[in-house]
């Protein structure tokens, strides 16, 4: 079953030297418990991606086409009131990236967890309480904590009652943007412990956002590659690894370091990622492609299924190479 | 030569006061301290990358700092080339800067953004008189950015910071520190701030300055990843202490102290068909500020037994080269 599905999505920024083309006709499909890894360096449009599906982009930001369906709706086009009652936080949930600035620091936890329940749900304040203390536990956490301010938490009890919050009311989606980024090694092996366990008790349908390749081979069931504002490979994440297709996917992936191998030189990709105000013609990557042809600063790639759910934009699939 | 230790820390202490209320200060109560550094030992060999490694807090950036006199010691001794540096004086400590220098974690902060890059490069050599003529300095400043591959030099000389990406500014730090043709060179999470595309780059214009000019690195960093790629020997240091020292490979490999164990396990791996990186100990690195009793690490360790809570363990070599601080270790 797809749960949330997104047609040639645009997204631009607008500012005083014209228009940010952050995300520029991203197609995407989810399934029902599908572990999303989204995948990319950073300005490549991953956050304003996962902003514009919450509709929570900065007063700049706007959706200039395309369609985000959830369970077959259209929420682009929804009534902010509407959308505000019963989308965002009841059927998709966002954990911000950063949770160490993300909790307001004058309210307990539990009272903040419970806040975004009786918002969004017809119960008393007592049994909000109970069910953050639920979910407290079910992130690991003891539930007596719920009367901590966040100043009294550690980072990552911090990242986990984030967690805690953004199931708070059952949604049906979660955004989990660089949930471990600001982690230490340790704790970020505990914080994706749980997502995973998460993932298996609950079954919840998660895009996990962030630029470690690493992370999302840990705890994805599939990896997008985004690149200036597009996605440029989309497969299950054992083909990812095995057998990427886009170059851009395969260079990332080789200058990805690992502790398991033996010691070997690392390799970059030349160049820089481009400037989304004047993104390159054709193919985005082509400056900084190995494989670059003339077609590709000529025309953009289409972005193809090539194998079963295994989509890519890259000329070299279509016109030989 | 290789093997010779370029740089020798005994004993290295830095210990900030935490600053306190009027009340308590009144009442004359104890100063307490955090203790960031509090006892380490180590040796750098000359021309190896010497990895010092650790979860934050644990006294890696305090530790790189302090070697370099940009703090000062509490106690200790740090021999540079065979000398005491911690007893030279200003003008002597101002003469040995130019062999041991420091290149930042984030190039964002670390160059000035007034200064084009041509005055934050050429600024070490007018602070250490080492040019006779502007044109001089010129050729110098152009052989350095030509160094770091920021080419041709001329594009990049009268840009200011703000003109330049995250990777071109921490080239331009790289070419500030290298202009001085130092022998020592203390990086703090040089790419940490970086993209992973262009992560390898920077290491690779570090490296290759590292083999013409024979540089000795340490290369502190929180990513064992990485570590492991660039390093020869490394330390793991937890709340101040070394815990573990040895060859990277036998880290990696061959990890004996609970800590760097369960550190190693927990380092995600880019590949789904191997295990998954686990979380074998619970909790989070405890202050500095009142450590644990005897081995720092007891209260979350496994194999603890009563005298962990007790004594402190030395660091003392298990094998060739293999020095580890834990009583149930060897």
């Amino acid at each position: 079953m797809t749960i949330l599905e997104v047609q040639d999505l645009k997204t631009y920024y607008s500012t005083l030297k014209g228009d940010v083309k952050a995300v520029d006709g991203v197609r995407l499909q989810m399934e029902k418990g599908e572990s999303l890894g989204l995948v990319g360096e950073s300005g490549c449009g991953k956050t304003t991606l996962a902003l514009a599906i919450m509709r929570l982009l900065p007063w700049n930001g706007r959706i200039v086409g395309g369609k985000i369906l959830l369970n077959d709706v259209d929420i682009v086009g929804l009534d902010e009131a509407i959308f505000d009652k019963d989308y965002r936080w009841k059927r998709m949930a966002y954990v911000f990236q950063g949770a160490m600035n993300a909790l307001n620091p004058v309210f307990k936890v539990g009272d903040q967890i419970a806040e975004a329940i009786t918002i969004h749900e017809d119960v008393a304040k007592r049994e909000a309480l109970d069910r953050a203390r639920e979910l407290f536990s079910l992130v690991g956490i003891d539930p007596g904590r719920i009367t901590s301010y966040p100043h009294e938490l550690s980072g990552g009890m911090k990242q986990r009652a984030m967690i805690a919050m953004a199931l708070a009311c059952n949604p049906d989606f979660i955004i989990a943007d660089e949930p471990t980024t600001a982690l230490d090694v340790i704790v970020q092996a505990q914080t994706l412990e749980v997502i995973n366990e998460l993932q298996k008790k609950l079954g919840i349908t998660m895009m996990l956002i962030t630029h470690d390749l690493s992370v999302v081979a840990q705890t994805c069931t599939t990896c997008a590659i985004m690149y200036a504002g597009n996605l440029v490979e989309y497969a299950d994440i054992d083909t990812t690894f095995s057998d990427p297709v886009h170059p851009y996917t395969q260079a990332l992936i080789s200058a990805f370091p690992s502790i398991k191998e033996d010691r070997r030189e690392l390799i970059s990709i030349s160049g820089v990622p481009p400037n989304l105000l004047n993104p390159p013609t054709g193919c985005r990557f082509n400056p900084r492609c190995p494989h670059r042809m003339d077609i590709c600063t000529k025309e953009k790639p289409e972005y193809l299924e090539i194998g079963d759910r295994h989509f890519a934009a890259c000329h070299l699939l279509t016109n030989g190479g | 030569m290789k093997g010779e230790a370029e740089l020798k820390v005994v004993n290295l202490r830095k210990w900030f006061p935490v600053r306190r209320g009027i009340v308590s200060t009144l009442l004359s109560r104890k100063t307490e301290y955090v203790k960031a550094v509090d006892g380490v030992s180590f040796e750098v060999r000359k021309g190896e990358v010497f990895g010092l490694a650790g979860e934050s807090g644990c006294g890696k950036t305090t530790t790189g700092k302090t070697v370099l006199r940009l703090l000062e010691p509490t106690g200790g001794e740090i021999y540079f080339e065979g000398r005491d540096i911690t007893a030279l004086n200003k003008a002597e400590m101002k003469q040995m800067r130019r062999k041991m220098q420091i290149i930042y974690q984030d190039p964002y902060q670390s160059l000035n953004p007034r200064m084009t890059v041509f005055d934050i490069i050429s600024e070490p050599i007018n602070v250490h008189r080492l040019s006779d003529s502007p044109a001089e300095t010129e050729e110098i400043v152009h052989k350095s950015l030509e160094d770091v591959e920021l080419i041709p030099a001329e594009d990049f000389v009268f840009r200011f910071p703000h003109e330049l990406s995250g990777g071109q500014r921490q080239r331009v730090a790289v070419a500030r520190t290298i202009i001085l043709q130092p022998s020592f060179i203390v990086a703090d999470e040089p790419i940490s701030m970086l993209d992973v595309s262009i992560r390898a780059g920077i290491l690779k214009v570090m490296l290759q300055t590292k083999e013409a000019q024979d540089i000795t690195y340490i290369f502190i960093t929180h990513d064992l990843a990485y570590a492991r790629h660039i390093c020869h020997r490394g330390a793991i240091m937890y709340l101040g202490k070394i815990v573990e020292l040895a060859s990277m490979d036998n880290l990696v490999n061959n990890p004996l102290h609970p800590y760097t164990i369960a550190l190693m396990m927990a380092v995600p791996v880019p590949d789904p068909t191997l295990g998954k990186a686990r979380a074998v100990i619970s909790g989070e690195v405890p202050t500095p500020i009142n450590p644990p009793s005897g081995c720092r690490f007891h209260p979350r360790c496994s194999k603890a037994t009563d005298i962990c809570s007790r004594q402190e363990p030395e660091l003392v070599e298990v094998s060739g080269g293999h020095f580890v601080a834990c009583h149930h270790a060897h």
